[in-house]
């Protein structure tokens, strides 16, 4: 089941390649895992999870608490059984093998070092309980502790050292038998915020040089969009998307997407011919599937948004509304700015589905939408609290339709 | 105590009540022992020590005390093991059935160890008379466990309850079987729990009285334990032979609570 051991750090691949191809096909999936679902008593946890991590590629879960992420990494562990659905490592299927035998590495949120065992006891157990020879054992535990920095530490106990130590330990001690996958359950969960991004750091670093496929498991969308290769946002127990962290934080496939991975803008737009109508302006947009009279929502950034108080507005950015300035705050780097929309921008079908929202019909005829400007533009075009002003968009994603059922 | 203003009686009144008060109840009794046991010289003392009854009491009751620690040292770590890790009906229940032998009179548990095993006892009485275990060590041994029944369970168990899940899902993940992990994992964190477990089990074993006086028939030199020494001597009038054994046994037990006191830190260094 587990490789022999030719060199602990194999040729380290491009950070490029794995980029590049971010959706590879299930003969390049290094593990995957297929129409998993999960429930816990009435309750439903997970359902019908798909997706594949490559060769050397680092996938983030990302989701709030409850989301079924844990839940995920566990049924890949072997901790715990799903209702339906198979986990496959490299080909194999593993789903109804105990997690001794699927050699998957577990770093714990606590770390899990078994705290009688110094350093290097811990990090050669692997080897010892599969009966390896004392030479290797030893080999393999100081090029471990090479690799992560560890050498110094190696007869000290896990209570004497730092998180950040004692997490490169837990990685070392999961590298030692040489595992199909790491499995990293929310690993910064306990840090201070310095050391978190400090850690993160390190720790992709690492994980490029051993290039053994990671999954991460987090809340923190800053991590998971530094992080991963790829992100796949959870929503309570369903998959909302799977890609690359560009495609997610810039083509969001659902609200929910949108709206967990930073600020995000939402406004409504009617499906016409060969555009789409938002309040009285009118903006080019691929509109394939999306037949005309349809609602959809737009999503846009708050860096995506262009003010300018003329209606003079450069080449390439589109026009969506007149918009008044309710409130401006310099937040360090750039500068916040709320305006309200002047124009509902809402759909006008009376059968629209958005009208199930908890808005009160006098929100719904204006809407608020924030922009955030970088400091030289801030400074070279200075706004008023009150000042009217074009609003107008670089880039905006259109929602599927899939989002109005929850 | 800074709240008081220029010298505070009270503190120096409330240590010397305190001790005042222990000086009846236990400093002065533990002395008497040492200060009659050796008012008439060392070489008494070593002479009543060295009675081949005396040594015989004190080697069986270490022996049988031994015994009884071996089996509910392990029978506590599994029983404890199986009671945390397992939730099943009947489970509380079984908790309080192995906690009850403390509340039981000693006196009590070894007359039902007599009904179940003598003579005419529920089982005794299919037992041939060469099998016969009243009257033996082996009745010593049986009073000894079922009156520490519970000490070590006692102990072991909340180290159980409080262990992470994580360290064992660990173990496991990184290829160990369920044994491995037991041996590698979890029994180095109850080391600290197992050996003081055993201290308090054998150091009550060894004292116990109750039971043993019942089920041992108290023949000297064969199954005559030290505090069944001690009081077939005092009841003979030979005080000096009591004496000395009951000094052997105040150190003993004083020993063993002072590894108890002292050596917690030592056996939980993590």
């Amino acid at each position: 089941m587990v490789k022999a051991r030719e060199t602990l750090i194999p040729n380290a691949v491009e950070p490029s390649a794995t980029l590049a191809n971010p959706s590879p096909g299930p003969p390049l999936a290094a593990a995957s895992v297929m129409g998993l679902s999960k429930r816990f008593g009435k309750t439903s946890v997970l359902e019908d999870i798909n997706f594949d991590v490559a060769e050397g590629e680092v996938l983030v879960l990302l989701g709030a608490s409850g989301s079924g992420k844990t839940t995920i990494l566990r049924i890949m562990a072997g901790l715990e059984l799903p209702e339906t659905g198979k986990v496959i490592l490299h080909g194999k299927d593993v789903t109804d093998l105990p997690a001794r035998e699927r050699g998957v590495g577990v770093i714990f949120q606590s770390y899990a070092l078994f705290p009688k065992m110094t350093v290097e006891k811990n990090i050669g157990y692997g080897l010892r309980i599969r009966k390896r020879k004392r030479k290797e054992i030893r080999d393999t535990v100081n090029e471990l502790l090479a690799l992560v920095q560890l050498e110094e530490h190696r007869k000290k106990y896990p209570s004497q050292l730092s998180g950040g130590q004692q997490q490169r330990v837990a990685i070392a001690r999961t590298l030692a038998y040489n595992p199909e996958v790491l499995l990293f359950d929310e690993p910064f969960g306990a840090l201070d915020t310095q050391t978190r991004v400090h850690l993160r750091r390190e720790i992709k670093a690492l994980l490029r040089k051993v290039n053994v496929p990671s999954i991460f498991i987090t809340h923190d969308q800053e991590e998971a969009l530094e992080l991963g290769d790829r992100v796949a946002v959870l929503n309570q127990g369903h998959l909302e998307q799977v890609g690359t962290p560009y495609e997610i934080y810039s083509h969001p496939a659902t609200e929910y997407v949108a709206t967990f991975l930073g600020a995000a803008n939402i406004l409504e737009a009617t499906v016409r011919n060969d555009f789409l109508e938002v309040g009285s302006a009118h903006l080019s947009a691929p509109l394939d599937k999306l037949k005309s009279g349809d609602c959809v929502k737009i999503v846009f950034r708050p860096e995506d948004v262009v003010l300018s108080k003329s209606e003079f507005i450069r080449p390439g950015v589109s026009k969506i509304a007149t918009a008044q300035i309710e409130e401006i705050s310099f937040v360090g780097a750039y500068e916040r700015v709320r305006l309200r929309l002047e124009r509902p921008e809402e759909c006008a079908t009376e059968e629209s589905p958005y009208y199930l929202t908890t808005e009160t019909p006098e929100r719904q005829s204006t809407k608020a939408i924030i922009a955030t400007r970088p400091k030289p533009e801030a400074a070279a075009i200075k706004l008023q609290i009150g000042d009217r002003v074009v609003v107008a968009l670089t880039s905006f994603t259109v929602l599927g339709h899939k989002e109005t059922q929850k | 105590m800074r709240h008081v203003r220029g010298f505070d009686v009270v503190r120096p009144l409330s240590i010397g009540m305190l001790v005042f008060m222990m000086l009846p109840l236990v400093f002065l009794p533990l002395a008497s022992i040492f200060i009659f046991g050796t008012s008439k010289g060392l070489n008494s003392f070593w002479a009543a020590l060295m009675a081949p009854e005396a040594i015989f009491a004190l080697k069986l009751s270490m022996a049988t005390s031994f015994w009884a620690t071996v089996f509910n040292v392990l029978f506590g770590l599994f029983a404890a093991y199986v009671l945390s890790r397992y939730n099943f009906w009947g489970r509380n229940a079984l908790i309080v059935t192995i906690s009850l032998p403390t509340a039981i009179p000693t006196a009590v548990a070894g007359f039902a160890l007599l009904l179940l095993w003598g003579p005419y006892g529920t089982l005794g009485r299919f037992m041939t008379p060469n099998y016969e275990i009243m009257f033996t060590a082996g009745a010593i041994i049986l009073a000894n466990i079922f009156v520490t029944f519970p000490l070590a369970f006692g102990v072991i168990k909340p180290v159980f309850d409080t262990m992470s899940r994580s360290l064992e899902e660990a173990s496991a993940t990184i290829g160990a079987t369920r044994w491995q992990t037991f041996w590698h994992v979890t029994l180095p964190s109850l080391r600290g729990a197992i050996v003081s477990g055993a201290l308090l089990t054998f150091a009550r074993a060894v004292g116990e009285f109750g039971s043993t006086i019942l089920v041992s028939g108290n023949l000297a030199g064969r199954t005559q334990t030290a505090p069944l020494y001690i009081f077939a001597k005092f009841n003979e009038g030979q005080i000096e032979a009591a004496n000395a054994i009951a000094i052997v046994l105040a150190l003993f037990s004083f020993l063993i609570f002072s590894v108890l006191f002292f050596a917690r830190d030592w056996l939980d260094v993590d």
